[in-house]
């Protein structure tokens, strides 16, 4: 639980962007149904951690946020991407691409491979 | 860059806390209502439908703790939070901020307009002038180490030949009579060279300044540039000032310029009101030889530094071209050389005086400021002392050593900071009342200090200073603080704290050294004035007169003079009456005369100078000096008498070796004079100089169209002479007025007026000092009392008079404020006997301060003892 959660944090950051590439404008809600959908259970309990992630994307240029009306017709935040967060997801993509491409090499690796 | 820009946004965050709550708590809310309609349409309850999104959720507080270290600054989070714990913490105990405060404000108020003064001496040293510090005197110096001053044809010599010099501008300072004939007005001036307003750099308030071509040859061109104020006063400030006539000494001059409104001329701190080209000097001054004659050296040099050039470089071109003009013009130069010096070191002004006297002062405020430190240290640590559990508390909740000294800096510099306010505060008020104090005299002067940037930098750097100084002691205190201790003692009293002892004691003995200080520089400004002067300054009456309008020739002076002092005489309170040139004790010091007298053989080069002055038979009589040997001048009508002269003691023991001086003959550039008498000798610059050798000649053989007349009274009333001296002149002369009448004291005074300003200082602040030792002394006792209304109701309880317990407390308080002070006194007496030459100690103050202070000390003890052994002993039990 503990590492789930770790990495969670890690990667919650580049999920979101990711999220809001693909879907547009999303408030925080949105946001968060969505990561539970394609991740399964990792946000099942903890959607509030989601907030200071928003909020420090936000702060570094990321993401924007603006007031709109959600689909009940509330008042909710709505955040999207800006130009510099779709570069930022771009390199962080890449980054994790390579890392992922990397540790997979790492854990396919055998005894007999190495030379 | 991402971090930068996260950064900036976290600073605006941490002002803007209160929105960002809101948006949070509003994003919260949505989102768990978006959560619930989910849930219900999943066919939840609406109950349960609401539970679960809140536990998906998850923690609230947790999240928002973590929302927050995201959005702000823990650091300026927790300084914002603990300025507004101080903000709370201090108007909780308004009294203790006040004290705290207003005696910060006066030890930093008092620091900062002397520094504004010092600053105003260094850094500023002529008004209205930008880079004066940059300006220098030039002074022809004689060997003997006086100033002369410099003669036009020097000047103009001067200008060419010191290039590391830009400028030389010159001034003469002159009283000019304003007004027509019977209304004038005296009306100081100064005769300046051409480029005297260019050099200086000064923009006209109106009209124009003297042009260098106005100043060139003798006479010609009647123009005068009036200050800011004259233009104010006399002409309402009115732009046609420009272009109308003023008589001044009986000669239209046409008002050309006013000069800015700070300007008051290049003789501070004298000011000045009119200003006309040099070159009107033999016009205005009765056809004076100023312009063409070089040994009168009339006028004071200022020089410009080129860019680039040194002092150094300067001072080596002027004395060079002075040794050159000592070899050109022997007569009138031989052996002055020539000095460049900073304005503060004026030879002239009082400059000098003051700025060694403040550079004092600020040492010694700056350890009373000290003392205060000492003093609100100590009232902190008793109330931090209270506040123990507060912090224990604190401590036990998580925070820091860091947080708990962090909470007490704030809180005391919160305190020290509005102290250094309000100090600048007062440095505003104290140099504004410097600058109008009125400083009426013979001459008029200004001071015209301020508190700029710098100043009030200065105030807040003592203030941030005096907060850490006075916070570590209560932050170190209260951050070793166990908090099992501070919890477990639920006794509000606290332990007697040895730190606040030692603190009251140092403060007491800081006090003690001030103020013996101070004590110690008015008894010196006081015993200046009353050295015995060696002649009879009582009773005796001062006014002047002035033919010079009437450009008499020398029979006429005479046969005036000799009428004058016949009706003076006849008066029926005049005891004796006597005209001379000049009067003692002057501002301006006395004259000096060059001569050869018979008998003496001058080995090395240069000639003998003694102080001359020229007076009438009588004036040793008026003087109250006494003759030791011969006789007084002959009377002013002989016309068989040779040429006479009366020379002192110390000019017989200099000059003559003690020999027999009267039938010696005294050759001057005036002719030749036969000594017949021997004067004591008296003071004649200043008090405490050195016995100077002196001249006497006498009116009947150089008559003068300028006089002061010199009465003593029978009855001793001397001010009751003033109008019927005038009628006297009236009659004489209807034209003539009698001016600058007053009584040798107010001259003495009056010439005093600069050493007075230091004294007086001393004077206010010396009980100013002792006014806050006795509430320093009386807060932390009456705090400490307070914190033992417990105590002491039990005394009482138990049949303690409350004449015992005043005398407790007192005891106790006061044992520790005499070791205060027994080690300041030795502190003082050792800093006294190294500093003065002679090794002496002033008994009547080293004992009198001592007792004086014990004395304060006890009644402010005593005032919150008593007030404590009032309190009836139940309520005071049922208290806690």
């Amino acid at each position: 639980m503990k590492q789930k959660a770790d990495v969670l944090q890690g990667t919650l950051a580049l999920m979101v962007l990711k999220t809001l590439d693909v879907l547009g404008p999303q408030h925080g809600y949105g946001i968060a149904r969505r990561i539970e959908q394609i991740s399964g259970d990792l946000l099942a309990v903890n959607q509030g951690t989601l907030y200071p992630v928003l909020l420090k994307l936000e702060q570094e240029g990321a993401i924007a946020s603006e007031w709109g009306a959600s689909e009940n017709n509330r008042r909710a935040r709505f955040y999207r991407l800006t130009r510099e967060g779709r570069k930022q997801l771009q390199a962080e993509t890449k980054d994790w691409e390579q890392t992922a491409a990397i540790i997979g090499r790492f854990f396919d690796a055998k005894a007999e491979d190495l030379p | 860059m991402r971090a930068l820009r996260r950064f900036l946004h976290r600073v605006v965050n941490a002002v803007t806390t209160q929105a960002q709550e809101e948006r949070l708590r509003e994003e919260i809310e949505g989102h768990l209502a978006l959560q619930t309609e989910e849930n219900l349409r999943a066919g939840l309850s609406p109950v349960e439908a609401r539970r679960q999104a809140m536990l998906k959720f998850g923690g609230v507080e947790a999240m928002k703790e973590d929302y927050r270290a995201e959005r702000g600054l823990v650091f300026i989070d927790n300084l914002l939070g603990d300025l507004r714990n101080a903000g709370r913490t201090i108007s909780r105990m308004p009294g203790l901020a006040a004290v705290i405060v207003v005696s910060l404000a006066i030890g930093i108020g008092v620091n900062t307009t002397i520094l504004s003064w010092i600053q105003m001496i260094l850094l500023q040293p002529l008004p209205a002038v930008s880079g004066a510090s940059n300006f220098l005197l030039v002074e022809p110096r004689t060997e003997t180490g006086g100033y002369p001053g410099a003669s036009w044809l020097e000047y103009r010599d001067l200008q060419t030949r010191v290039p590391a010099l830009r400028d030389i501008v010159a001034s003469q300072m002159v009283a000019f009579n304003v007004g027509e004939p019977g209304h004038t007005e005296r009306t100081h001036g100064q005769l300046v060279s051409g480029n005297y307003f260019s050099a200086l750099g000064l923009k006209p308030a109106a009209g124009r300044f003297i042009r260098p071509e106005e100043a060139e040859r003798a006479g010609t061109e009647p123009v005068v540039v009036i200050s800011y104020d004259y233009w104010q006063t006399r002409f309402r400030g009115a732009p046609e000032a420009v272009g109308q006539k003023l008589r001044v000494n009986e000669r239209d001059l046409i008002v050309i310029g006013v000069a800015p409104r700070e300007f008051q001329g290049t003789m501070l701190p004298l000011k000045f009101e009119l200003w006309a080209p040099a070159t009107m000097a033999p016009a205005l001054l009765g056809g004076t030889r100023d312009l063409d004659d070089r040994s009168s050296r009339a006028f004071s040099l200022i020089g410009i530094l080129k860019a680039g050039a040194t002092r150094e470089k300067a001072q080596v071109e002027f004395s060079t071209a002075m040794a050159q003009l000592a070899r050109d013009y022997p007569e009138a130069s031989a052996g002055i050389g020539g000095a460049i010096l900073p304005f503060w070191e004026s030879p002239r002004g009082p400059q000098r005086m003051l700025l060694s006297g403040l550079a004092v002062l600020q040492g010694v405020m700056l350890l009373l400021l000290l003392a205060v430190c000492g003093n609100t240290a100590n009232l902190m640590l008793a109330r931090g002392s209270t506040r123990q559990r507060e912090m224990a508390v604190r401590v036990a909740l998580g925070a820091g050593r860091w947080r708990i000294v962090s909470l007490v800096l704030s809180e005391n510099m919160l305190l020290a900071l509005l102290g250094a306010s309000l100090g600048a505060a007062i440095a505003v008020w104290g140099t504004t009342a410097l600058r109008v104090a009125p400083m009426i005299g013979a001459f008029p002067i200004r001071f015209q200090t301020r508190v700029d940037g710098l100043t009030l930098a200065f105030a807040m750097l003592l203030g941030a200073a005096c907060g850490l100084i006075f916070s570590a002691a209560p932050a170190v205190h209260l951050a070793r603080l166990d908090p099992q201790d501070g919890l477990r003692s639920s006794s509000n009293t606290p332990p007697r704290s040895r730190a606040r002892r030692v603190l009251m004691g140092v403060e007491v003995g800081l006090a003690m050294v001030v103020l013996i200080a101070a004590a110690l520089f008015l008894q010196s400004f006081r015993s200046a004035r009353q050295t015995d002067p060696l002649f009879r300054p009582e009773g005796v009456l001062l006014a002047a007169y002035d033919l010079s309008g009437r450009n008499p020739d020398e029979a006429s002076e005479r046969e005036f003079a000799a009428r004058l002092l016949e009706r003076l005489r006849a008066l029926p309170d005049v005891e004796a009456a006597a005209i001379a040139t000049n009067v003692p004790v002057d501002l301006h010091g006395m004259p000096r005369r060059s001569f050869t007298v018979q008998g003496r053989v001058r080995t090395e080069a240069g000639q003998d100078r003694a102080i001359a002055n020229t007076v009438t038979p009588g004036y040793f009589q008026v003087m109250g000096i006494a003759l030791l040997e011969g006789n007084d001048f002959a009377e002013m009508r002989d016309k068989a008498a040779p040429a006479q002269a009366i020379v002192n003691e110390e000019f017989v023991r200099r000059y003559l070796n003690g020999a027999e001086a009267i039938g010696r003959s005294i050759k001057t550039r005036a002719g030749s004079f036969a000594i017949v008498g021997v004067a004591r000798n008296s003071v004649y610059d200043a008090f405490g100089e050195p016995a100077q050798p002196a001249v006497y000649f006498s009116y009947r053989e150089i008559p003068w169209d300028q006089g002061e007349i010199h009465l003593r009274t029978r009855s001793g009333n001397e001010t009751a002479l003033t109008s019927e001296a005038r009628g006297v002149l009236r009659d004489l002369d209807p034209m003539l007025a009698l001016y600058d009448v007053r009584t040798f004291y107010q001259h003495i005074e009056r010439n005093l007026f600069l050493r007075r300003i230091p004294a007086r200082m001393f004077a206010v602040l010396g009980p100013l000092l002792l006014g806050l030792a006795a509430i320093g002394i009386y807060a932390v006792v009456s705090y400490a009392v307070a914190r033992r209304t417990r105590e002491i109701g039990v005394r009482l309880a138990f049949g303690a008079t409350s004449g015992r317990v005043v005398l407790q407390i007192i005891r106790e308080n006061l044992g520790v404020i005499a070791w205060g002070t027994a080690i300041g006194w030795v502190l003082a007496l050792v800093i006294s006997v190294r500093a003065t030459p002679k090794r002496a100690v002033n008994l009547p103050i080293f004992l009198g301060v001592p007792a004086i202070l014990l004395g304060v000390a006890t009644l402010a003890c005593w005032i919150p003892a008593r007030r404590a052994s009032r309190i009836d002993p139940m309520a005071a039990l049922r208290h806690e």
